[in-house]
């Protein structure tokens, strides 16, 4: 019988779009200070250490998390990296729990950091394009590098794709209001990035495109930063719980799935982001979740593109696939509707510091259930090529 | 079929060896250019046929599962993974075929490709073949706006003249732009397919009235240009780049020149321009200074012309001062 796990601690550092200030050594340092002070333990504590590092590129070493571990105080101990491009965050959390659950530590460091605008253009004399080649590398080396590659142009292929089948759904006017939503609720956020950037739905229309149909202020920003969680099995949890007066966020249901990295016929169905929906249907059945309309109350989403908000909130059975612009148009995730979507302000306005971006997200939906006193919350990472791969985790708090 | 002798990196591309101290805060931070590089000696392996193919016999292969029949094109594989891995064999596919879905176009590539875009990535479905293959996709009408190549297209593929055995040896326009004979004809060339040529639009003399929103217009790009060049953020948007635009509109034309964090407005022609924007109004640019749409979707809605593609960085630069006044007033 495998144990429960638990969130006991979380911090996150100020994600910025460069921190000149600091190394990311210091930006692991910083978070790993945070968590262990939010959980009232010692490093000397913690058993096991999981690195969520995306890009070797962007940290300029290979291995980069070799050079965290002593410094973060885990000489001697367990440390491995996921890896698994935006969904790494996500993806490391379900390892850790796994290792707690079957029984190999007490308990574990989630540590996410990535340093992504050190990376810079000398021709154009600016990051965004060299960041943007650097994850160009995460491409297929034979077939797709070559060809221009980005991360936006290949979640572009799956949103039109949906809108190929789906004509009326992801309206422009839709979008940009999810988008000027999420820039509202980012107020709250002393650490995001983007804290007092609010714009109005017109604005939103107004930006430019980038890679159609994505319009610069429907898109996630670069971000350097880092984030971290304390998990703890049943027993030890319990015994911080108490130290801290906190409570703690269950771990209750897990799902990972990866599709096909080529698309057509038994390969990638394009229109639909498959991943989502099996990971997030996994994870309901791991915790019990019948009908996750009624059950959902914060959904912290890996919004890589506004678009793609919309299209996994219906892999997720949140708004009906085909009808996505029901979020808005009825209301779903507008204050007061169904869900809390983005409570953070989402990537696009808090930041993708990607291999933290994830633990954020799991950082804000701790900090959100406890707060406003509600009981699920589903958090999420999507990454690689054509959306291919997700992990997902359902939080409950009793 | 080799390519011209050229170098793997341009030089272009490298930048001089440096450092500089920025203080924040009153405290110094040392920043130096660096660069992290890995050179390559690598085998196109199983791949190989497909990749010869391409570039010596303008052939497209594919491989073919014996077991379930799917047709895989590319070939990245030697055995099925759905037939208990039953053994493929190369097959050739045809050089005409469907957009799997609609491709994005993307206008702000990552600096490899910034020559290149605006450029189109899609899918194909060749005849033959089951699965897609990703391609660039092109129109030979100009830039690639939305709505020309679209899910079910019929695109033909075109292998360059001068292909050194990868992906990019090849990509694909739509059958509609070509002739009979050119759809029909295995390993069309490039040079062999009519592109239309960039031709500066003409303006027609402006009337009165016309005179009259063009000073209206040039007053708010001024004013506009002003506060730009009064606010921090937007001078860092140009921090490092220099240009010197030649702008005609009905109605007059002016210049504006940008040079390292300044930039200003001349009512002069230039004569050495680094690129030439044309627009029909001249309130087109006014708004898109102005934070009132951008003046990118502007070259691609065909509202503006710019006599360079490349200069795609420049017009971002000015889409992205107009939205850092835009923030500063905030």
């Amino acid at each position: 019988m495998s144990k429960r796990v638990g969130i006991v601690g979380a911090a996150v550092t100020p994600f910025k779009a460069k921190w000149n200030e600091k190394t990311y050594y210091e930006l692991a340092q910083m978070a790993t200070r945070e968590v262990v002070k939010d959980a009232k333990i010692s490093i000397k504590d913690v058993d096991s250490v999981f690195y969520a590092i995306y890009n070797d590129i962007f940290e300029r070493t290979c291995i980069p998390e070799h050079a965290l571990h002593g410094l973060i105080g885990m000489q001697n101990k367990f440390g491995t990296r996921v890896s698994t491009g935006g969904a790494t965050g996500a993806y490391t959390i379900s390892a850790a729990h796994a290792y707690l659950a079957a029984g190999r530590f007490k308990t574990a460091l989630v540590l996410g950091v990535e340093k992504c605008t050190d990376c810079f253009d000398f021709m154009s004399m600016s990051a965004t394009p060299e960041v943007i080649k650097s994850i160009g590398w995460s491409a297929d080396s034979f077939f797709e590098q070559r060809l221009g590659w980005t991360a936006a142009d290949s979640y572009a292929e799956v949103v039109l794709a949906y809108m190929d089948e789906h004509p009326k759904d992801l309206k422009p006017e839709v979008t940009a209001k999810i988008s000027s939503l999420l820039s509202q609720y980012v107020k709250t956020n002393k650490f995001a990035q983007r804290q007092h950037d609010q714009v109005t739905p017109q604005e939103v229309m107004n930006s430019r495109l980038v890679v159609y149909p994505f319009k610069e202020l429907e898109i996630c920003v670069y971000t350097e930063g880092a984030a971290a969680l304390i998990l703890a099995e049943e027993e030890t949890a319990k015994a911080i719980s108490k130290n801290t007066g906190k409570p703690i966020v269950w771990i209750t249901g897990l799902g990972e799935a990866n599709e096909h990295s080529f698309a057509g016929k038994n390969q990638k169905v394009m229109p639909r982001i498959m991943s989502d929906y099996i990971a997030s249907h996994q994870a309901y059945k791991m915790s019990g979740i019948k009908n996750p309309r009624k059950s959902i109350d914060i959904v912290e989403l890996h919004d890589a593109f506004v678009h793609q908000l919309e299209i996994t909130m219906s892999e997720f059975d949140l708004v009906p696939r085909g009808n996505a612009d029901a979020l808005i148009d009825e209301g779903l995730m507008l204050p007061g509707g169904e869900y809390l979507v983005n409570p953070c302000g989402g990537l696009i306005y808090s930041g993708h510091a990607v291999g933290a971006s994830n633990i954020m997200s799991a950082w804000s939906a701790r900090n959100e259930l406890i707060k406003r006193k509600k009981k699920t919350a589903i958090v999420h990472g999507t990454g690689s090529t054509i959306a291919q791969y997700t992990a997902v985790c359902i939080l409950e708090h009793d | 079929m080799a390519k011209k002798k050229e170098k793997l990196i341009p030089a272009e591309y490298i930048p001089d060896v440096g450092s500089h101290v920025l203080t924040i805060d009153k405290v110094k931070y040392l920043i130096a250019n660096d660069a992290m590089y890995t050179f390559y000696q690598r085998s196109k392996g199983e791949l190989s046929p497909f990749f010869l193919g391409l570039r010596d016999d303008k052939k497209i292969f594919g491989c073919k599962c014996p077991k379930c029949g799917l047709v895989r094109c590319p070939p990245f594989l030697t055995h099925c993974p759905d037939c208990d891995f039953a053994p493929t064999r190369i097959v050739e596919v045809g050089q005409v075929g469907v957009m799997l879905s609609t491709p994005p176009i993307t206008y702000f590539a990552n600096s490899l490709f910034l020559k290149m875009a605006p450029y189109g990535r899609g899918r194909v479905v060749l005849e033959g073949a089951d699965t897609a293959l990703s391609v660039n996709v092109y129109t030979t009408t100009g830039i690639l706006a939305p709505g020309i190549i679209k899910k079910g297209t019929k695109v033909k593929v075109i292998f360059r003249d001068d292909r050194s055995g990868e992906i990019s040896d090849i990509f694909c326009v739509p059958v509609s732009e070509l002739t009979k004979a050119q759809v029909a004809k295995k390993g069309l060339l490039s040079s062999q397919i009519n592109w239309e040529a960039a031709v500066e639009p003409t303006l027609k003399k402006a009337t009165a009235a016309e005179q009259e929103i063009y000073k209206k217009a040039l007053k708010e790009i001024k004013a506009v240009i002003r506060l730009m060049n009064e606010t921090e953020r937007a001078r860092k948007d140009i921090m490092g780049w220099k240009r010197e635009i030649q702008v005609k509109t009905t109605g007059g034309e002016f210049a504006i020149i940008i040079n390292n964090g300044d930039i200003s407005l001349a009512e002069k022609k230039l004569t050495k321009p680094d690129f030439i924007m044309v627009a029909k109004s001249p309130k087109t640019l006014a708004d898109g200074l102005a934070y009132r749409g951008a003046i990118t979707d502007s070259v691609i809605m065909k509202r503006l012309w710019i006599s360079k593609n490349m200069e795609f960085t420049t017009i971002f630069k000015l889409d992205r001062m107009a939205r850092s006044v835009a923030r500063s007033k905030k």
